[in-house]
């Protein structure tokens, strides 16, 4: 969909704020950048959509360079949220929102009903609020309508400039979530450009981690976490942490028997001897209780087995199965919202 | 209040000319000066490094005094509407020029960048978004600018281009007359908020489409600007226009020029009275929107030609100036009519008795009591105060220096006790005041005489003797009866004229 081929920005004034940059980024995906300010992410994203010029290399969309794009088109097709929201005050909320659909003359009766249909789906009751100034919202609410303003025209791009790091923290995480279940809905492709490592995490398919105008680690936030690149990844991303580094403490089931039917036996003094599995005695490896998911999983599937003993010790504590690490990893999700990195 | 409204009764057709004169002129000033004004503040916008230089020029244009304005522009432009809207134009530039920069420079960036980043182009921009925001700052601008003009053009009176500055600068003439600089000045600062409620009105729907807003504003403006240009028949068919001074008695003579000059020959004459003073109708005159006027013989050699009489003989003087200005101006100077309209040094009956005063030298003798009312120039010319000091060896005990107009107030109050005066003036008749002698010959003679440029006469050889026949007509006290009859008993200068040419017999009845 968008692909940076050795892509550089040098400033007139010297300053080179992005160099070498590649990055191929696929239709429907979802991609924070993030980095310390000034590590040239943003510049990366207004190259986007021309609001500025690389000084070298070359951007394309859909195989063809931006460049060679009719320049209004090329906007009228890339939606765009700002960090000061920018909602233009001097008109209502249904005509700021209309202003790229009547650029590409849409019929009034088409703007009319997108804006019906935008504003519900983030929560806007659009009878309530179209003829209203911007001035009359919340600050949350703005930052709706700049969403829905950039959704408007059906884009296929859109990209967000640090959107919600104006708001209060309250309306700040409830934009994150609905933008998350709105991108299930609407599957754009998202350029989001952030200094908040939690946001980055929590949004990005991909996380671009970029530092003095290059990339330092392009992955999933998974990747990200489990195997930062360098040390200052690995600084970035400071004590967050995968559900899968958990200990293994937190889903291990007590008892003897798995509900696969492996039967732990131990001898008098409670230490770990071997196991059944219908009738025949098998050899598992144990696992100490200071294994994480991670490990516990790697264990599982190497082992071929259901389910693996832990121990202290040799102490026999109890076991853990695929289901117990599933079920643990699907509840803690669930309080991120599917997330899946806790600090 | 009767009085006021006795006036108004009395000159209500021309008032309504004037007001109409005056918001005309003001209209068009502040339409040029907002298409000029406007633009040029959106392009400095995008050109900042020449922004403040401009903006300053615009300023200084601003500083200068308005008059000097009218004055230089005369040169160029002549007299009339044209100067007239060029000055108001240029002190019309300032504030709007100030305001629709500031007004688009504060529109902020961020939606700038949203409004590009949604696909505008520059222009969408402007219009959708940067010219509705500044709209509020950049009217502000406008309706400063329009009190501004509507306030000044009552100055542009004094160059012909009329407008009710005509009636301020009649009552000012007229000593002072409360009601006429009233009926002047009253409908002046209603027109200007009367303006200024229609600015209020369209700044608000501007605020919705600001590019909307901006051509109605203008296509109204060009229209009430243009009506009178479509409707006004009479301009351009003179084939002579004579001008005169402000004051009742070069008004009274140029329509005796007309009258006779339209009696014996084909040519039409067009009239351009209260043309303010010396120097701006001289330069009228030489730059041709007018082509004859009355002018002193002692101004015209003191002032114009800058040179002191040889002798203080009313003949030599006239022969020095007539001379002066053929030589320096390549002008004709035909003969002057007899009275004597000099400098003069005026008292009351009473203060004259009182003090056994006849001549000035006599007020040497109690000089320190004396109070006297002069005007600024007066009180600084040679031919004035300062001269008097030393031909007559004397030294007032208080100068007060005022207006011309003022002075006859003044003096009637009892606030001073002698003025300095024209001798043809018609309030030496209404309030009985005494010329004193002059043996020293302080004054040079003032004879009015016609003044004109020697191309015109030798295209029109005639005029020379149809003016002629005035030469030597017209005594003191005749033209101070002319001049009370105007001034004081408010008749027509053209019916005053024509009485007294039908009654020389200069003029068939």
């Amino acid at each position: 969909m968008i692909t940076f081929e050795n892509v550089g920005k040098q400033f007139p004034d010297g300053t080179q704020a992005v160099r070498h940059f590649d990055l191929h980024i696929k239709e429907g995906e979802f991609i924070t950048l993030i980095g310390p300010s000034g590590c040239g992410k943003t510049t990366t994203m207004k190259m986007i959509n021309r609001l500025i010029e690389p000084t070298e290399g070359y951007i394309y969309i859909n195989g063809k360079k931006v460049k060679d794009h009719p320049l209004d088109e090329l906007r009228w097709n890339i939606g765009y949220v700002l960090q000061q929201i920018a909602l233009f005050p001097h008109m209502t909320v249904e005509e700021n929102i209309a202003i790229v659909p009547e650029m590409k003359k849409w019929k009034k009766e088409k703007i009319s009903s997108r804006i019906d249909e935008l504003m519900n789906m983030v929560g806007l009751d659009a009878q309530t609020y179209r003829k209203r100034k911007p001035s009359e919202l919340s600050g949350g609410q703005q930052q709706r309508v700049g969403v829905v303003r950039a959704l408007a025209a059906d884009p296929d791009i859109i990209l967000m400039d640090e959107p919600f790091s104006a708001l209060d923290p309250i309306s700040r995480e409830q934009l994150q979530q609905d933008i998350q279940s709105l991108q299930k809905e609407i599957q754009k492709t998202i350029v989001f450009v952030t200094h908040d490592m939690d946001e980055a995490l929590a949004l990005g398919d991909r996380v671009c981690l970029m530092k003095e105008g290059e990339i330092v680690q392009l992955d999933t936030p998974q990747e990200l976490v489990l195997n930062p690149a360098d040390s200052f990844v690995k600084d970035f991303i400071g004590g967050r942490k995968s559900p899968w580094q958990t200990g293994i403490d937190a889903v291990m089931s007590e008892g003897r028997i798995s509900r696969d039917g492996t039967e732990f036996i131990t001898d008098e003094e409670g230490r770990w001897e071997f196991a059944l599995k219908n009738g025949e005695t098998i050899d598992l490896p144990a696992l100490t209780t200071d294994a994480t998911l991670k490990e516990a999983a790697d264990s599982l599937q190497s082992s071929e087995s259901e389910a693996l003993p832990v121990v202290s010790a040799n102490t026999y504590l109890g076991y853990v199965t695929y289901e117990t690490i599933v079920t643990y990893l699907k509840r803690t999700s669930e309080e991120r919202n599917g997330g899946g990195i806790k600090q | 209040m009767n009085e006021f409204i006795q006036v108004f009764e009395q000159r209500q057709d021309e008032f309504w000319i004037k007001i109409w004169e005056h918001l005309q002129i003001s209209i068009i000033s502040l339409v040029i000066a907002t298409l000029i004004a406007v633009p040029l503040g959106l392009i400095l916008t995008r050109k900042e490094k020449t922004a403040e230089p401009i903006i300053q020029v615009a300023a200084i244009l601003q500083t200068i005094p308005s008059l000097a304005v009218l004055a230089f522009l005369i040169p160029f432009f002549g007299i009339g509407q044209t100067p007239a809207i060029i000055a108001l134009t240029a002190y019309g530039l300032l504030p709007i020029l100030r305001n629709t920069y500031t007004g688009i420079k504060e529109v902020d960036d961020s939606l700038l960048e949203a409004a590009t980043g949604m696909g505008m182009n520059s222009f969408k921009r402007l219009s959708k978004v940067e010219l509705p925001l500044a709209m509020p700052v950049i009217m502000a601008g406008i309706r400063t600018s329009m009190v501004l003009i509507v306030g000044t053009t009552t100055i542009a009176a004094l160059i012909g281009a009329g407008g009710l500055g005509d009636l301020i600068l009649l009552g000012l003439d007229r000593g002072g007359d409360l009601n006429l600089i009233l009926l002047g000045a009253v409908p002046a600062a209603l027109l200007a908020i009367f303006l200024d409620v229609i600015l209020r009105v369209l700044e608000k729907s501007s605020a919705k489409n600001g590019l909307r807003t901006m051509g109605i504003l203008i296509t109204t403006a060009v229209v009430i600007a243009a009506a009178p240009f479509l409707f006004n028949t009479d301009a351009g068919g003179d084939d002579l226009i004579i001008g005169a001074k402000l004051n009742a008695e070069p008004t009274i003579l140029i329509n005796m020029y007309e009258q006779l000059i339209e009696e014996e020959t084909d040519l039409e004459v067009g009239l351009e009275p209260n043309l303010g003073k010396t120097d701006l109708v001289f330069s009228a005159l030489q730059e041709g929107s007018i082509d004859i006027y009355p002018e002193f013989t002692g101004t015209a050699l003191v002032s114009l030609l800058d040179r002191q009489p040889d002798s203080y003989e009313a003949q030599q003087v006239y022969q020095q100036a007539e001379e002066g200005m053929a030589e320096t101006y390549d002008m004709a100077y035909l003969e002057p009519m007899q009275y004597n309209n000099t400098y003069a040094v005026a008292t009351t009956e009473e203060f004259a008795q009182q003090y056994d005063i006849e001549t000035i030298g006599d007020l040497a003798s109690i000089d320190d009591q004396v109070t006297a009312g002069f005007t600024l120039e007066f009180n600084d010319r040679q031919d004035g105060y300062q001269g008097m000091k030393e031909l007559y060896n004397l030294e007032f005990g208080e100068v007060k220096t005022m207006d011309p107009g003022l002075r006859q107030g003044a003096i009637e109050n009892g606030e001073v006790d002698i003025i300095d005066a024209y001798a043809t003036d018609s309030y030496m008749v209404e309030l009985n005041l005494k010329v004193l002698e002059d043996p020293e010959n302080l004054f040079p003679p003032y004879q009015g005489a016609p003044l004109m440029r020697q191309e015109t006469l030798e295209e029109h050889p005639e005029l020379e003797e149809v003016l002629n026949q005035l030469g030597g007509k017209i005594t003191g006290d005749e033209m101070r009866e002319m001049n009370y009859k105007v001034d004081y008993e408010d008749e027509d200068p053209a019916d005053v004229a024509n009485d007294f040419l039908t009654e020389k017999g200069l003029l068939d009845e």
